[in-house]
């Protein structure tokens, strides 16, 4: 429908400037201005459209400007040829188009079909060297368990505690892949609650207390900062990866600086390390699904931070890192905040309305 | 000792998952029996009256959330729910049907026998009439004179912030959800407003916690709830 109308535009702009420019124009200007029209139709909508507008413009050319004028008569066999010739235009070019588009769809759809495919064998790889580690792991110590009466009682603990913590990173790489395929089969709800930043930076640390054990960990909030309005678990994983990413890469004693401020848009939580930091090449690399950069540790399959952008980017914010000034690495969660306030008792003005001076 | 030692109810239809926790129950003094269905648990609560229940939620002839309504309906035997992560929905039904507690699978067994200690320390107190005072590290609440100290000085509370504690504290390390915290300090009819409950809380962290965004005491269960937590070896409530 838009398409005809755009036909009926263009043929009649033809028509105008046809006529407005008649004492300078000759009549074979006149039809290249039909020529013109009926490309852009046929370039941009069906044959059927093409024709349409190859028709319009045969019945206006001849109306307007063959003589005898203002009829649809016909005097010379030279004109005739001018409406065949208009007519095997439209045909040509929107047979062309056609034949063009279909390629492209085509290899549209096999670029598709590549990435999916490289996407499961990048999976498979992944999963069955993340999860055959471990279980490997796993199955020696418990079968030396099984096995072997003469352990010493060091020795013992040693082997459990192998079985735990290989146990605890299949645990992570299958949350990993579970919410990876949540991410991208569209099932991720976001439930959106009003809650203050520093309630999901607490509880995010409370459940890492054993990670990162012995770490010093700051936090600095400002008192005023607005509520946000996200899906608290998930915003919560998303601090829990990159905290545990810090943990990961970052020397054992290494300190851990997290805090939160008021931007023009919204509210920015950011997770700094003091470790060797991302080089600038991998700095937009490590959000990529599976990318393990050259100094990823075992124990990952990469999808951890691709994961927490997806999270971050449904709520409509950003996820991304930088360099830290001084050394170290910094991960940037920019959450955006409406204008809109929830409504809060009176008393509790503190953590809603009350603005930086 | 073993006719005092008390009767765990599993609930499970996964064989390692049964023979695991057997060996964990057993290695630490409980007596154990197993149901695999809906059916069998409850002929099971009604012939031996286990001293609590841990319950799959997932069964193979119906969902142990409404099994914890039916057994709610005539006993108050308390009721942990082994749940998947990811189903935080699933928890707060299991709760609000009557469930005492949650742990999360995987789960490691010091966590589960700590969260068993707490149900059956609020199911055996029963309704305590006597003074209670409780200590939770630094903090102490009185729930007999309505004060809060922290290392010893007064804590000024709103009414509502005295009324969030104290429930929590008669709950000591059990999780409450949001809903069942709204209903009691508000009424039913302020159910919907939860950001009510998450900005009193934040002004409770800021009076009785020495860092309020690393909270040692009120602890977020995210998508859940809330838990007052006390030290586990620390005696939790004295005359």
């Amino acid at each position: 429908m838009l398409g005809a109308l755009e036909a009926c535009a263009l043929v009649s702009a033809s028509i105008a400037i046809g006529i407005l420019g008649r004492p300078k124009l000759a009549q074979p200007d006149v039809v290249m201005l039909f020529v013109l029209a009926i490309m852009v139709v046929a370039v941009r909508h069906s044959r059927a459209l093409a024709l349409f507008a190859a028709a319009l413009s045969v019945a206006a050319y001849d109306f307007f400007f063959v003589p005898p004028f203002h009829t649809f008569a016909v005097d010379e066999l030279r004109n005739l040829l001018t409406f065949a010739m208009l007519f095997a235009l439209a045909v040509v070019l929107s047979t062309l188009n056609e034949r063009a588009r279909k390629s492209e769809r085509a290899a549209a759809d096999a670029r598709l079909k590549a990435s999916t495919e490289e996407m499961k064998s990048t999976l498979l790889s992944a999963v069955s060297h993340d999860m055959r580690t471990p279980l490997a792991a796993i199955t020696g110590a418990a079968t030396t368990l099984r096995d072997n009466e003469s352990l010493s009682t060091a020795q013992r603990r040693e082997l459990v505690e192998t079985v735990c913590e290989e146990a605890e990173r299949m645990e992570r790489v299958v949350r990993n892949l579970l919410d990876m395929t949540r991410l991208q089969s569209g099932a991720l709800a976001v439930a959106r609650e009003w809650i203050p930043v520093e309630e999901m930076i607490g509880s995010a640390l409370v459940r890492l207390d054993r990670a990162l054990a012995g770490r010093a960990i700051t936090t600095h909030i400002p008192e005023d900062l607005p509520m946000v309005e996200v899906d608290p678990v998930l915003v919560e994983q998303v601090l829990i990866n990159l905290l545990e990413n810090a943990a990961k890469y970052t020397p054992a004693q290494s300190p851990i600086d997290l805090s939160a401020r008021r931007t023009d848009t919204g509210v920015e939580l950011v997770v700094a390390d003091r470790g060797p930091g991302i080089a600038p090449e991998e700095l937009s690399l490590v959000f990529e699904k599976f990318y393990r950069g050259a100094s990823a540790r075992p124990g990952g399959v990469g999808l951890g931070l691709a994961i927490s952008r997806g999270i971050i980017e449904a709520h409509g914010g950003s996820l991304f890192a930088r360099a830290r000034p001084h050394g170290g690495a910094e991960f940037v969660v920019e959450l955006p905040v409406s204008d809109k306030r929830p409504s809060l008792p009176p008393e509790l003005s503190t953590l809603s309305e009350r603005r930086a001076p | 000792m073993t006719a005092t030692a008390p009767l765990v109810l599993v609930v499970e239809d996964e064989a390692q998952m049964t023979r695991f926790l057997r060996a964990a129950l057993e290695s630490h003094g409980y007596r154990f029996v197993e149901a695999r269905t809906a059916k069998e648990a409850l002929a099971i609560c009604t012939a031996q009256a286990p001293e609590l229940i841990l319950m799959d939620l997932g069964l193979p002839d119906g969902d142990g959330i409404e099994l914890t309504r039916r057994i709610r309906e005539w006993s108050q035997t308390p009721i942990i729910v082994l749940s998947a992560r990811g189903r935080e929905s699933d928890k707060v039904d299991a709760l609000d049907a009557g469930a005492d507690d949650y742990v999360t699978k995987p789960f490691g067994v010091s966590e589960l026998l700590a969260r068993m200690r707490v149900a059956l320390r609020h199911a055996r107190r029963g309704a305590a009439t006597e003074s209670p005072v409780l200590d939770a590290g630094p903090l102490r609440i009185d729930l007999a004179r309505r004060v809060v100290t922290l290392d010893g000085a007064e804590v000024h509370l709103t009414p509502i912030e005295y009324r969030l504690l104290a429930l929590l504290a008669q709950n000591a390390d059990r999780v409450l959800t949001h809903q069942f915290m709204l209903r009691e300090v508000w009424g039913a009819g302020h159910s919907h407003q939860p950001h009510y409950l998450r900005v009193y809380m934040a002004t409770l962290r800021r009076k009785i916690e020495r860092d309020p965004s690393h909270p040692k005491l009120l602890h977020t269960e995210q998508g859940v709830g809330y838990r007052l937590k006390i030290e586990p070896e620390s005696p939790l409530i004295k005359s």
